[in-house]
């Protein structure tokens, strides 16, 4: 049993799951879902469609190379099975995908970086220009039916805090 | 010393079973009697090691190897790989191709010196079989036939080829690969020799149907008789072998 991946979005493809197509030429294309057949089928190319791998590796938005995608890799030439050699392995495959994972969040913490900025000061100008669609023109003018204008004074605060302390 | 055996009433060992100097691979699911003719002779010697390729019992024609190594079809699941390479002495380097041609054992045919390959590999391949097996490639057809490893096998002693290779083609042949070669039959008349017998260098397995004529010229062209009375082989060669051109 082998974990492929599917030719079109590269997710992994469980057993039981998904379509295997061999074309004339032998080269085989396996895909995990009927989605990803089906635009397969229409002759879509993955790296042009939004949701894949393969996209958001062309465009930078998942990290592209990295020396934990190379542990993955299909290896065509076996090592004689040594039990010290499996055990380190298999505590170094949880280490890996934890690397890993830790990567790709801090590539995406970059790629995210200074949107806050960007939403903050988007956020003002569309309190300054937009604020109409919330409340009506004449309800943020000063109401003319108080009596006394409203003025705004200074209260010192220390004798506060001296009630506090005592 | 050639023995004649069967596999499951099949007399097509060379599809179930690979011999070279180093191993004996024999595909599973055969009775006890299929293993027990190969222990007897080989088991001392050589490693004699049972498996599937791809969840298949045709192994002889999946996989092509001499001594040096072992090529593996892409079909090979990682279990069988690393089974074959737990089971084998670590000299024999085994290696999984990726190869359109999947059925290496009919497009590659070796000894532990020449192999002549089927005229459509990949360059990649070739030099991968270059590498692995350290053999000295030449890209040939046999009889017009460009499945050279089902039409022909030959040792490191001689060669046994398709019936209807003519003699120049056998001639220029035998310069190629340095070794005597011998236009033939095996299994009753089967054309197939590869898949008929499987050889090393010092024994030869046919199927059950092999008649003893072909057994005959088999134990001379490989060299397993180890003293013959020259003169008899020479009568029945003249009588056996009609030429073909």
């Amino acid at each position: 049993m082998r974990l492929e991946k599917c030719w079109f979005c590269s997710s992994t493809i469980y057993p039981g799951h998904g379509i295997q197509f061999v074309r004339n030429d032998a080269k085989i294309f396996r895909f995990c879902r009927s989605k990803c057949h089906k635009n397969f089928k229409m002759k879509r190319n993955p790296r042009k469609v939004k949701w894949t791998k393969a996209y958001r590796r062309l465009h930078g938005k998942d990290v592209t190379q990295d020396s934990t995608f190379k542990f993955e890799r299909k290896h065509n030439r076996p090592e004689r099975y040594d039990r010290n050699v499996t055990e380190n392995t298999l505590k170094a495959i949880k280490k890996i995908d934890k690397v890993r994972v830790a990567r790709e969040a801090r590539h995406h913490a970059m790629r995210m970086k200074g949107t806050k900025a960007i939403e903050q000061r988007e956020a003002v100008k569309e309190l300054e220009q937009s604020i109409h669609m919330i409340k009506a023109p004449k309800a943020l003018q000063p109401k003319p039916s108080l009596p006394l204008p409203k003025i705004k004074v200074k209260v010192s605060q220390p004798q506060a805090k001296d009630n506090m302390q005592k | 010393m050639a023995t004649r055996i069967q596999f499951e009433n099949s007399c097509d060992v060379g599809v179930f079973s690979k011999l070279t100097n180093a191993y004996c691979l024999v595909a599973i699911g055969g009775s006890e009697s299929f293993y027990s003719a190969f222990e007897a002779e080989l088991a001392d010697v050589i490693p004699v090691v049972k498996t599937s390729i791809g969840g298949t019992r045709i192994i002889g024609r999946l996989c092509a190897g001499n001594k040096n190594g072992l090529l593996l079809p892409h079909t090979t699941t990682d279990q069988e790989l690393q089974h074959l390479r737990n089971s084998l002495p670590d000299q024999v380097v085994v290696q999984r191709i990726d190869e359109r041609l999947s059925a290496l054992g009919n497009c590659i045919a070796c000894n532990d010196h020449v192999a002549l390959t089927h005229t459509d590999l990949d360059k990649e391949t070739e030099e991968v079989i270059a590498d692995v097996l350290g053999v000295e490639i030449f890209r040939q057809t046999i009889a017009g036939n460009i499945l050279v490893g089902s039409n022909c096998t030959f040792s490191n002693r001689g060669g046994l080829v398709h019936p209807y290779t003519s003699i120049q083609e056998l001639d220029e042949l035998s310069t190629l690969l340095q070794v005597p070669l011998v236009a033939g039959t095996v299994n009753r008349g089967s054309e197939v020799i590869a898949a008929g017998m499987i050889v090393n260098d010092w024994t030869a397995f046919c199927g059950a149907d092999t008649t003893a004529t072909e057994l005959s010229v088999i134990e001379s062209v490989f060299k397993l008789r180890e003293a013959q009375p020259s003169a008899i082989v020479d009568e029945m060669r003249k009588s056996l072998i009609d030429t073909y051109v």
